[in-house]
């Protein structure tokens, strides 16, 4: 024990570092926010430092040229032991990160931590987050599969939006005229050295800005801040109401940070890494990209905008959204901090989280998306040939061929970008059915050019078997009147 | 400068530290030199792909192949090796395109990239469309919009025909802002 | 305490190790996503390429019935390879293969061909019957072409366009402008027998139908194609423009 005692007071003496530790860690923090409610920060830097970790570690195998990358995760799946599970736990980590920031930073919107005088934390913790979305973006370009190479071609064109200076940015984001090695080697230095050098520097500033200004105390309604007193008043909350925050708080932390990383290591383990999915060759065109999770909802976002409005929205919402974030606490840097006293806090974190949250599940199936070999891969229910005459099997064999299933859907499989067609019969006539499809319309393509007269005929015959049993189909009440005429030509056709 | 304070007033203690001042303020200058010397070729380096682009280097003529692999009056997928392209891109090099025949030496080249935000878009011979699977942009066989989120037609590449080939002016990926310079001399966009 | 947690932890770190070859996650061998045409298992190019008209297990869909063991007897390879590949004009059957504009290659369409032929066809089905060629061999004659529609088909599909009592009717203009002669041959010498429609022996009972009768409906039936108005009664379809109910969102 003595020889142990020594050799720390050599280096201590020569360090000097103890003082200040032993300072840090007993600081004292308010009573009531040594909570659950305060561990995801520390979360988020636990995982942080997991994913220097395994990145690392993949950085011992990965080889980051445009020829490589793909077989070398190949390699890291199937051959290097348990290089699948470092891969599992790099690519977990990464979405565990992006989620726990997202959390901490609603956290700390709703405690009203922002305000005076943690404004500057707060504005390093917009960039911090910034850039956890720009290494998650950064290291999907690394997988260097499919899904990254269109994901590139995606980001390209937004950048090919901006006005004037457009094509120089798709130049520079590519490093040349076409998504290659020079872009994986950029998007490598970025993944590698770039952000995460940001990173580690904002993480302790940040950091150190929390110990500095001490951890913010659980907001009580009515205790208003005011730049004038809020200082004097915390540090006197603190030491009267204070407990040091080794133990007391820390244990909290350390909790759930383990938590964390053994739920991302079980989700490695379950689930596996993530792809990657085809080889990168833009020849294949049978491909259908995909983002990962956290750039779903942008994903549902681009397919939903109204095309009209949508290079306006891509290029000013995030400036717009960053300028709100960033000037957030010169805002409301006082006042009230208590969540219960800040409905409309509230009422956006919650608008915010369903809005997000419904595009991500929508991206899930992306409707939008016509479903490529719905024409040949999905059969027709069985249901909806028994007993129908050879002209209707002849035109659900046009609605196949001529790939109307990979927007529509019969039987629950097929397209989702228009209608479902069980029971059209019961919505539209016959002359109604003819019209759209010869002429489209409502943003489905005309087939007139597309369609002779036996097809339409057929098709049409078949659209007109789908009802349900027990329900007639759609009648045009001026049909009979017009028939009656027969000399006289139609007045109107309705 | 050691003696100063024996008989050294204070005008000289001054000078004196203005000397220091003076070689501390020449220490940053030459320092700032530095940087700025070293910062322009390395802007240049960074900015070496807008300048190349812009001086129009990414675009040359390559081959898609015979005319005979093209029947008239269908749409047929062709590659070609980008003009632009280094040994380590493995096969991301090999560029994809649509290549409609309509009669004789009248074509139309069509990019893969969907103009609405350059997904892989697919030829269904079938309906005479170009499908995207990404947000669902739909177009004609002629490249004009269809349906769907795309802000106009197709990209088309500049063609000519020598030598019993079909050649086509490319080289860089087109989005909305890199398009121009693909339809130069066609012009026949239906966008 | 602090002995257990280390316990606790060593025993999980172990544990890991030890299953790492068992876990859930571990990727499958190959790929995830292999090169659409490096895929050669017939079950999945059938499903992907065929299944949607011909039918999930080679019947009830509205194409021609591949699972049926009658015509897969009368038919070669050769002309499943041919039909595959370049497809059938003036019918739905379009072009598989690369050079003609499809995705598939020449290996995977004789995947296809060999899966079907394992998974459907029946070796005997015809022994000891001498069934019609696949091919007509001369031209059939149109009028003695009717009688055999009446005495072979309309018992069940009727005269005219409204069909019989069983199915529906065959000499619709539009029905038989989007099926071939050859469509049609094949038709009458399989039959549908996923959908209760027999091949050529059994339309009337003992009394298959000849190789000159088929030729010769199917010349007969030829001769009743006429491509349809598709507009009933409107004068002007384009003048309902933008008048429908229901549009697709």
């Amino acid at each position: 024990m003595s020889r142990l005692k020594q050799i720390g007071n050599w280096f201590e003496q020569r360090l000097q570092i103890a003082g200040v530790i032993r300072e840090t860690a007993t600081h004292p923090v308010p009573r009531q926010s040594a909570s659950w409610w305060y561990v995801f920060g520390s979360a988020a830097l636990t995982i942080f430092i997991l994913q220097v970790f395994t990145g690392i570690m993949l950085a011992l195998i990965y080889v980051p040229s445009a020829g490589e990358a793909w077989n070398s995760l190949q390699y890291l799946n199937h051959d290097v032991t348990l290089g699948w599970f470092l891969r599992g736990v790099h690519g977990w980590g990464s979405n565990f990160m992006v989620a726990v920031v997202l959390i901490h930073m609603a956290q700390v919107f709703l405690f009203g931590a922002y305000k005076f005088p943690r404004e500057l934390t707060w504005i390093l913790g917009v960039f911090l987050l910034l850039m956890t979305l720009g290494m998650a973006f950064t290291g999907q370009v690394l997988r260097f599969d499919q899904d990254a190479y269109w994901g590139l071609g995606i980001g390209v064109a937004i950048m090919g939006r901006v006005p004037i200076l457009g094509a120089s940015l798709v130049h520079l984001l590519l490093g040349g005229p076409i998504i290659a090695g020079d872009t994986l080697s950029r998007f490598f230095a970025l993944h590698v050295f770039v952000i995460p050098g940001l990173l580690i520097g904002f993480v302790s500033l940040h950091l150190l800005m929390v110990l500095k200004l001490g951890i913010n105390e659980w907001p009580m309604p009515g205790r208003i801040v005011r730049r004038s007193t809020y200082v004097q008043e915390y540090h006197e909350m603190a030491h009267r109401d204070g407990v040091p925050f080794v133990p007391d708080a820390v244990w909290k932390d350390m909790f759930f940070s383990a938590a964390i990383i053994v739920s991302v290591m079980a989700c490695a383990a379950y689930f596996g890494p993530f792809g990657p999915s085809g080889y990168p060759d833009p020849t294949i065109v049978q491909t259908i990209p995909k983002p990962d999770f956290f750039f779903l909802w942008i994903y549902a976002m681009l397919a939903l905008l109204p095309p009209q409005m949508e290079t306006a929205i891509l290029l000013i919402a995030p400036v717009v959204v960053l300028g709100f974030l960033i000037l957030l606490p010169f805002l409301s840097g006082e006042g009230e901090k208590s969540w219960k006293r800040r409905p409309i806090a509230v009422v956006t974190v919650l608008l915010i989280a369903v809005a997000l949250g419904t595009f991500t599940k929508l991206a899930t199936y992306s409707p939008w998306s016509p479903v490529m070999d719905g024409w040949s891969g999905d059969p027709v229910p069985v249901e909806y040939l028994n007993g129908r005459s050879p002209l209707e099997r002849q035109g659900a064999l046009v609605f196949q061929v001529k790939q109307c299933r990979n927007c529509h859907s019969i039987g629950d499989s097929g397209g989702k970008r228009g209608p479902a067609l069980d029971t059209i019969a019961t919505t539209l006539t016959r002359d109604q059915l003819v019209r759209q499809v010869i002429q489209g319309g409502g943003n489905m393509p005309a087939y007139g050019k597309n369609l002779n007269p036996a097809e339409v005929t057929a098709l049409v015959s078949f659209l007109e078997t789908l009802h349900l049993p027990g329900r007639p189909p759609a009648r045009d009440a001026a049909q009979a009147t017009v028939t009656k005429q027969e000399n006289s030509p139609p007045a109107s056709n309705r | 400068m050691s003696e100063a304070p024996t008989h050294a007033p204070q005008p000289d203690s001054k000078a004196e530290i203005s000397r220091r001042d003076l070689f501390a303020k020449i220490g940053m200058m030459l320092n700032g030199l530095a940087v700025v010397v070293l910062a322009t070729p390395v802007v240049g380096y960074l900015l070496a792909p807008i300048l190349r682009g812009e001086r129009g280097q990414y675009q040359r003529w390559v081959s898609l192949g015979d005319l005979d692999e093209f029947p008239e009056g269908q749409t047929r997928l062709a590659q070609f090796r980008n003009p632009i392209s280094n040994a380590w891109d493995g096969d991301t090099d090999k560029i994809p395109c649509w290549v409609r025949r309509l009669t004789g030496e009248q074509f139309q080249v069509f990019a893969i990239n969907c103009a609405h935000l350059g997904c892989p878009v697919r030829w269904f011979p079938q309906s005479g469309l170009f499908m995207c699977p990404c947000h669902g942009g739909v177009y004609y066989q002629d490249g004009s919009r269809a349906s769907g989120p795309p802000p106009r037609g197709l990209f088309q590449y500049s063609y000519k025909v020598e030598d019993g080939k079909l050649m086509i002016e490319a080289g860089q990926i087109p989005t909305l802002s890199t398009t121009a310079s693909l339809q130069t001399r066609s012009g026949g966009c239906q966008g | 305490m602090k002995h257990r947690f280390a316990l606790l932890a060593l025993m999980l770190a172990a544990l890991l190790a030890l299953a790492g070859c068992s876990l859930r996650g571990k990727p499958g061998p190959g790929p995830e996503v292999p090169r659409p045409d490096s895929v050669l298992d017939p079950v999945v190019l059938y499903r992907e390429n065929c299944s949607a008209c011909h039918g999930a297990e080679g019947k009830h869909g509205p194409a021609m019935t591949l699972g049926d063991p009658v015509y897969l007897a009368i038919v070669d390879d050769d002309v499943l390879r041919t039909t595959i590949s370049k497809g059938r004009t003036g019918t739905a059957m379009s072009a598989f293969a690369q050079k003609e504009g499809g995705m598939l290659t020449a290996q995977q369409i004789d995947a296809i061909i060999h899966g079907i032929r394992q998974r459907w066809s029946q070796p005997n089905v015809l022994s000891g019957v001498v069934a019609p060629p696949y091919a007509a061999k001369a031209p059939g004659n149109p009028q003695p072409g009717q009688a055999v529609y009446n005495t072979f088909c309309a018992s069940c599909h009727g005269n005219g366009n409204q069909g019989g009592s069983k199915a529906g009717s065959v000499t619709n203009g539009a029905y038989l402008s989007l099926i071939s002669d050859q469509g049609l041959r094949t038709l009458v010498i399989a039959g549908r027998p996923d959908f209760n429609a027999p091949d050529w022996r059994s339309n009337v009972p003992g009394h298959p139908m000849s190789d000159q009768e088929i030729s010769d409906v199917v010349a007969w039936l030829a001769a009743q194609r006429r491509q349809p108005s598709p507009v009933p009664y409107t004068a002007n379809p384009s003048s309902t423009a933008n008048s429908s109910p229901g549009g697709v969102h």
